[in-house]
């Protein structure tokens, strides 16, 4: 047995679910017909779950609602090299969310992953375009309730940047009838509060 | 009475210290748990934080580590060493523990006798080595590697099996046994492991605990997860089964077991559901059940 050969062996099968083939040795074929690989496989879904669930709440919330939750942690875990460093799994997940077909999915993952820097220190100015209003909706992923259906649509952006008295404010279209002012914005406590 | 006998009986009478796991940022979970254990396990991954391209430990939980040196040992156990790895043990691993070491009072350190990533790809999981002499020799030169390096006791941990073994020259207990004695390293016996094993592969855990050399182990660890599909999942999230805490009572009760501490184990995502408060009774319970 070459130690090599054996553990990329076993990558395959866990990360890529490669099928074997004659080639491979029987251990190979009979890891590969086990419950236990398909068990291995749902092991690392969950952890993905109880660590992003964390450190990713809204974007986890918003693809929970929309029942999206197992296709993007099953994408993150297939396409993404994920250290064992929990820190390094909530940027790389929210960066992989951040171009997610599902727009809403896409403006919380990337405003959550502005804030994550500035937060870490991050000088940087990030804007996040939005075509639902992003007030009521981060104030309601963030109290965990459902996200409105009926939010006004429109051209909005959310500013994130350690200058902002509250790391972030939300710039409506000139047309929208909704607070503007992060000082009068509910969201910023909520947000904040998120830890 | 025999020595043997005599030891048992004094280790008895002063029970095994309790000790827990603890990532820092939380005043009152540890408020809570300090007054009862007199060891803090530490794993350098949960600590860390990114700064910029790098990672690094975070200097506020390391001042709290700091701060706990005066009620609680410290001890250290990764995961992400990797020292099964083909292609050698992780130096990001490494740097994080030298920066950890170097600010930080350490009785011991640890890790998982696995390996996490393959070609620097990431499992996601950590799997079991094969049982090879093979192998055995390229863990043993590792170990020692790692014992000239940091000049502190060194401990690995039996982990769970989560794919059926690759048929090796070594049971279970005979490697860790032949490993242990070739390097001079401790053992953590992980009972919760054994367990999941017992569950899911239908391992021998009476004939692993008769084989292994229970003079090697200087740690103990319990803890308790979910059943998921009919398989007990290793995800630290659940108070302890008495069954657990039976088997850790029988492991202990034998002469020559030389553990120092029984470490109760959950991760930091568990904290809101199982609450502070329970943790620190669960902790009250584990050290009433290994005092007697």
């Amino acid at each position: 047995m070459q130690l090599a050969a054996h553990q990329r062996k076993l990558l395959d099968l866990i990360r890529s679910g490669r099928v074997p083939d004659r080639s491979d040795d029987p251990y190979i074929q009979r890891v590969a017909a086990s419950d236990d690989l398909k068990e291995a496989q749902r092991n690392i879904f969950l952890w993905r779950v109880y660590v992003l669930e964390r450190t990713a709440p809204l974007t986890f919330t918003v693809l929970k609602q929309r029942e999206l939750l197992r296709s993007a942690i099953g994408e993150f875990i297939g396409t993404c090299n994920v250290s064992p460093f929990r820190e390094t799994q909530a940027p790389a997940f929210l960066d992989l969310m951040s171009r997610h077909d599902d727009s809403l999915v896409a403006s919380v993952a990337q405003f959550e992953l502005a804030f994550l820097r500035v937060r870490q220190g991050d000088a940087g100015h990030f804007v996040v375009r939005w075509n639902l209003e992003p007030t009521t909706i981060l104030n309601e992923l963030a109290r965990g309730l459902p996200v409105s259906i009926d939010a006004p649509r429109g051209d909005y952006q959310v500013v994130i940047s350690r200058e902002l008295p509250y790391q972030f404010k939300v710039i409506s279209p000139p047309s929208a009838h909704v607070a503007a002012s992060p000082l009068e914005n509910p969201t910023r406590c909520a947000v904040a509060s998120l830890g | 009475m025999d020595t043997d006998t005599r030891l048992a009986g004094e280790k008895a009478k002063a029970g095994t210290p309790i000790g827990v796991s603890y990532e820092g940022r939380d005043p009152d979970l540890l408020g809570q748990i300090l007054p009862v254990v007199r060891y803090i396990e530490v794993t350098p991954e949960t600590i860390a934080e990114i700064r910029g391209d790098e990672i690094h430990l975070s200097p506020e939980v390391l001042s709290e580590l700091k701060d706990i040196g005066k009620d609680a040992r410290i001890i250290v156990h990764g995961v992400g060493l990797s020292i099964g790895s083909h292609e050698g043990c992780s130096n990001t691993y490494l740097r994080l523990l030298d920066e950890l070491l170097e600010h930080v009072d350490v009785a011991w350190h640890s890790e998982h006798l696995g390996y996490t990533k393959v070609d620097g790809e990431h499992l996601g999981i950590m799997l079991a080595l094969p049982k090879t002499a093979a192998v055995l020799d390229m863990v043993c030169e590792r170990v020692s590697a790692i014992q000239n390096r940091y000049k502190l006791p060194f401990l690995l941990e039996n982990i769970v099996h989560v794919i059926p073994d690759y048929p090796g020259d070594y049971s279970d207990a005979a490697f860790l046994n032949a490993l242990a004695a070739r390097t001079g390293c401790g053992l953590i016996l992980d009972i919760y492991n054994l367990e999941c094993d017992a569950h899911n592969q239908r391992f021998d855990v009476a004939s692993f605990l008769d084989e292994l050399q229970l003079e090697y182990v200087r740690e103990l660890h319990v803890a308790c997860g979910v059943e998921d599909n009919g398989f007990l999942l290793d995800v630290h999230s659940q108070l302890t089964r008495p069954s657990t805490i039976e088997l850790a009572k029988l492991a202990l009760s034998e002469a020559t077991c030389n553990a120092e501490v029984v470490v109760y184990e959950f991760m930091p995502e568990a904290v809101p559901g199982l609450g502070r408060e329970k943790i620190s009774q669960e902790l009250s319970r584990l050290r009433t059940a290994f005092q007697h």
